[in-house]
């Protein structure tokens, strides 16, 4: 009995990725062992869950189950209470009403060192590491106050994690030297050395680039398959169709639907989580958001068939057609033309670290007016880099800026604004606004001057723009009084886009993973915002290391690598993704 | 991939009816024994009133302690207190001078706090106003009208402190030193600076006649004094109405005017306001001066008041003590004021309470203390957010 259901887990390559979702032709292998899952326990059971902040319920009599060895997707678009669900499992918050089961006794943690008591894990959205520690030090951090860190006891822990779940670390490397990926896997392996019986992922793949978001996926199915129960928790459809067996979807903090994945087709699931059919999606951004599990060639972990599969099966499986076919035609139409005036040129731009390695070599690129020109690249090649010298916030060693004309190389972010730069910085929260301070505060910071009576600042007026901003972006939020931080990471968005794209003049927009944690919904606003802006005439340059938006999106896609800029690609030309899928690694390089 | 079974993970892991809990052994601690102290419940506890009795509570029965310890009685300790607090009409002028003081640096540091940044320099800068005032007040001529010779002295005061806050605020911005060390050392510069001018006559000594000679300045002229607010029977000068004054416009200033938004702004997320095109380093540099400025107007507040001469011992603390007032009051000008008001009269009760039952005058100081620790440490639970989601 044991013996059949194991291979199914243990195999999630050989189950072939795209046919849960397709409905009707559910293969047996997938439904059989559904079925015997329906008699495996139950690690968690949460009835009529209820919480809310403020009026606004955030959950609302949510209920669900999730059963040991298997992973379960909690599906949701930002702000449909996800994070909320994760943060009261994990004792963050106390809920309103409803009942948590835990094995089938009551749990109910007060603080999350109780859930961590009761086997209940979570690894964070932003990572809890100390960057200076090497990551045994960061491993023992937890482990309470001792005369001697057991070192040696943590080595043979690791290294049996290692043997159980295939994650192997070198416990002396600093963190602040690993990339995100790797740290991620540090944060999991802490949680797994509390051997917890359920793990909780708020967003784990929000940082990552495709490569590391596959090897991801392959620890969430080993860590089901010890039999220990994983809850991941995404807006991101592609991600469940690799790695889950079951799913939940939330919409406005209330359980729309769920079940086994074998029985639930890919397009009811973007359906329940957007309230609306996909047809109705633009679809362009459809493509763009990776529904159908594409993902660019060349840059999985081992070439595996899991992702050939995924990306083969994509026009089959019921969802938008693929990229590939439609996108970049449409893409060309848009950038047809006579040759237009620059808006933005950087001309041999050199970067170097403060640990002295180049984070940008030499790098020179042109953003015509009208046009949407694409960055893209693994994470750590020098695109936070080029966002941060183009933002003001960094200095260049060497190379110039112009700004339809004007130097700006050295220009205080105050004259770059007041030329036409518009900037939308990588770090939201960190550069793009103030959470302490209200939406219409943030809007009309560098404004002030405008709403001046009497002296006096007139909160009267500068509510009153602001209001009509909110309504103009349909930026959801009570009241632009509302501090900042009260708002869903699109809204913020909306709201750090509408300040940028209200600049007079806009001479040229620089983007920086403006849908990074984005929801479809809020991908989609902001997406139409950047074509509406290149309209109009203005440059736009959208850093992202979402592939599929950049070629749904941009005119021209650069790519960098090791801190230069390969390309440009123009996403009409045919094979472009492959060539892109290419630059990245570095193999045309 | 077919890996070979990992055996124990493995049979533990089947989902079959036989291996139904992986951590079987594991021992229960799933179970809701605090729910009945839910936080809800729990949060009218957190009301700023319910904490400040227990707290004044203990510093009152910290003092009681040590009262009995020096060898008076509570009674006979609480009456001298009382009487130097407000026993007299004099009692109660000297203590608003001394709330004056207190509550100037206190607004001072709530102007940085803004920016986000501690001025903890009050002493020092105190001292270096107490100085540009004296020097400017012993040369007034005494037929000035003392509607311009007392503004010139505070004035200087202002300035002094501003400048000497500002060495801090240029390190601060062109070399990112924390401003808490730099002001912190420049106060021991102030207040070294202070001694050295009383005693050197080429500076501010009073000319030395005789071996009797104290190491002061001479009086500041009486067109530099403070005017009493009732000269006939209270020692209380307009410092109270300036103190006031400056804590008004400055409540104004953070809290309706683009200038107070931009500060918040910058104190807030410095490089999301350097995006926004602020001038950070202005704004802060701007904020920490004026923090300097009003520690200095305190200053020279300190030597337009009676006896009207600069020496050593003229702060006595109140470049920390104010630091405190500010600490306590965490931005809020209303609190600047209550709490100046609390520790003003304090301090002032305490000089009478050795004078009138021998019982030493730190021991209000150490009940202030006291007091301090305990609405600190309350307020950081009032603060904390129930369910203890710590970001």
């Amino acid at each position: 009995m044991s013996a059949v259901p194991s291979l199914t887990w243990r195999a999630p390559r050989a189950r072939p990725a795209p046919e849960p979702f397709r409905g009707g032709a559910a293969p047996d292998e997938a439904r059989s062992s559904g079925a015997d899952r329906a008699d495996a326990t139950v690690t968690l059971e949460l009835e009529g869950l209820t919480k809310a902040f403020g009026a606004t319920p955030a959950l609302d009599a949510a209920s669900l189950r999730v059963r040991a060895g298997t992973v379960h997707c909690v599906l949701g678009e930002n702000g449909a209470g996800k994070s909320t669900l994760c943060n009261l499992v994990f004792g963050a918050h106390s809920p309103d009403a409803g009942t948590m089961r835990l094995y089938g006794e009551p749990y109910a943690p007060q603080r999350p060192a109780d859930a961590l008591a009761a086997g209940v894990a979570m690894v964070h959205q932003h990572f809890s590491l100390v960057p200076t520690m090497t990551v045994a030090e960061n491993l023992l951090l937890g482990t309470g106050l001792r005369l001697r860190p057991p070192r040696r006891e943590l080595l043979g822990e690791l290294d049996a994690v290692a043997d159980t779940y295939g994650l192997s670390l070198d416990p002396d490397a600093r963190v602040d030297a690993l990339p995100v990926g790797i740290r991620q896997q540090v944060e999991i392996v802490k949680c797994l050395l509390r051997k917890p019986r359920l793990l909780l992922l708020d967003e784990p793949t929000g940082v990552l680039d495709p490569a590391q978001i596959e090897s991801l996926m392959a620890t969430c199915r080993r860590i089901a398959e010890a039999g220990h129960a994983v809850v991941l928790v995404t807006h991101k459809l592609a991600e469940v169709a690799r790695a889950g067996d079951e799913a939940t979807v939330l919409r406005g903090g209330r359980v729309v639907g769920g079940g086994p994945l074998a029985g639930i087709a890919q397009s009811d699931l973007v359906a329940m989580m957007v309230g609306r059919r996909v047809a109705e999606l633009d679809p362009l951004l459809a493509a763009g958001l990776g529904l159908e599990g594409a993902r660019p060639e060349g840059v999985g972990p081992e070439g595996s068939g899991a992702d050939e599969s995924a990306v083969d099966a994509a026009p089959d499986g019921g969802g938008p057609p693929a990229p590939g076919a439609t996108v970049p035609a449409a893409a060309a139409a848009t950038s047809a033309g006579a040759p237009r005036a620059a808006a933005l040129a950087v001309r041999g731009l050199t970067v170097r670290r403060p640990d002295g390695t180049t984070a940008l070599d030499a790098v020179s690129l042109t953003v015509a007016r009208g046009e949407i020109l694409g960055v893209a690249g693994v994470e750590g090649n020098g695109q936070s880099e080029l966002g941060a010298v183009l933002a003001g916030s960094l200095r260049a060693r060497s190379g110039s800026v112009e700004l339809d004309g004007h130097d700006i190389t050295a220009a205080p972010p105050a004259r770059r604004t007041r030329l036409g730069l518009g900037v939308v910085p990588e770090d939201r929260l960190h550069e793009g606004c103030i959470g302490e301070l209200s939406v219409a505060e943030n809007l009309f910071l560098a404004r002030l001057a405008d709403f001046r009576r009497y002296g006096l600042l007139d909160r009267r007026a500068l509510n009153r723009a602001a209001d009509e901003v909110v309504a103009a972006h349909a930026i959801r939020t009570e009241d632009s009084r509302a501090p900042m931080r009260t708002l869903s990471g699109g809204n913020q968005q909306k709201v750090v886009l509408a300040r940028e794209l209200a600049l007079d003049p806009l001479v040229c927009l620089v983007a920086s993973q403006p849908t990074r944690g984005l929801d479809i919904g809020a991908v989609g606003a902001v997406v139409t915002r950047l074509r509406d802006a290149a309209a109009r005439g203005c440059g736009i340059l959208l850093i992202s290391s979402e592939l599929s938006e950049l070629l749904a999106v941009a005119d021209r896609i650069v790519v960098m690598y090791r801190g230069r800029a390969l390309g440009p690609v123009r996403t009409g030309e045919p094979g472009a993704r492959e060539r892109l899928g290419r630059l990245m690694t570095g193999a045309d390089a | 991939m077919t890996a070979p079974p990992r055996p124990a993970a493995a049979s533990a892991s089947a989902p079959g009816p036989g291996a139904s809990r992986p951590d079987a052994d594991r021992p229960d601690t799933s179970r809701p024994g605090t729910a009945r102290f839910s936080p809800a419940r729990l949060a009218w506890l957190r009301s700023p009133v319910v904490l400040g009795v227990p707290a004044a509570a203990i510093a009152a029965g910290v003092a009681v302690l040590l009262v009995i310890g020096s060898g008076a009685t509570p009674a006979e300790a609480g009456q001298a207190l009382a009487d130097g607090m407000f026993g007299t009409d004099y009692a109660i002028g000297v203590s608003f001078n001394g709330v004056a003081v207190l509550m100037l640096i206190a607004v001072g540091f709530s102007v940085a706090h803004r920016v986000g940044l501690v001025n903890v320099g009050g002493e020092g800068q105190l001292c270096l106003g107490a100085l540009a005032g004296t020097a400017v007040g012993v040369k007034l001529g005494d037929g000035l009208p003392r509607a311009l010779g007392t503004p010139l002295v505070l004035a200087a005061g202002f300035a002094a402190g501003a400048l000497w806050a500002g060495i801090a605020a240029y390190l601060k911005v062109r070399r990112g030193t924390s401003e808490v060390i730099t002001t912190l050392l420049l106060n021991f510069v102030g207040i070294g600076l202070v001694s050295l001018a009383v005693h050197e006559e080429a500076l501010l000594r009073q000319p030395v006649t005789s071996s009797e000679t104290l190491p002061q300045s001479e009086p500041v002229a009486s067109s530099g004094r403070l005017p009493l607010l009732d000269a006939a029977t209270s020692p209380a000068t307009i410092a109270i109405v300036v103190a006031v004054a400056s804590a008004l416009v400055v409540a104004v200033v953070l809290r309706h005017t683009a200038t107070g938004l931009r500060l918040k702004a910058a104190g807030r997320s410095a490089p999301a306001a350097r995006r926004a095109g602020l001038p950070v380093g202005r704004l802060e540099g701007g904020a920490l001066a004026v923090a300097g400025g009003f520690a200095g107007l305190a200053g020279a507040v300190l030597v337009a008041t009676a006896p009207y001469v600069l020496d050593e011992g003229l702060s006595s603390g109140y470049g920390f003590a104010g630091l405190v007032v500010g600490l306590l009051a965490r931005g809020s000008l209303t609190a600047v004021a209550a709490v100046a008001l609390l520790l003003g009269f304090l301090v002032s009760g305490g000089i009478n309470l050795q004078i009138a039952a021998g019982v030493p005058a730190s021991t209000v100081q150490v009940a202030q203390s006291v007091l301090v620790v305990c609405i600190a440490g309350a307020m950081r639970w009032t603060a904390a957010r129930p369910g203890g989601g710590a970001r």
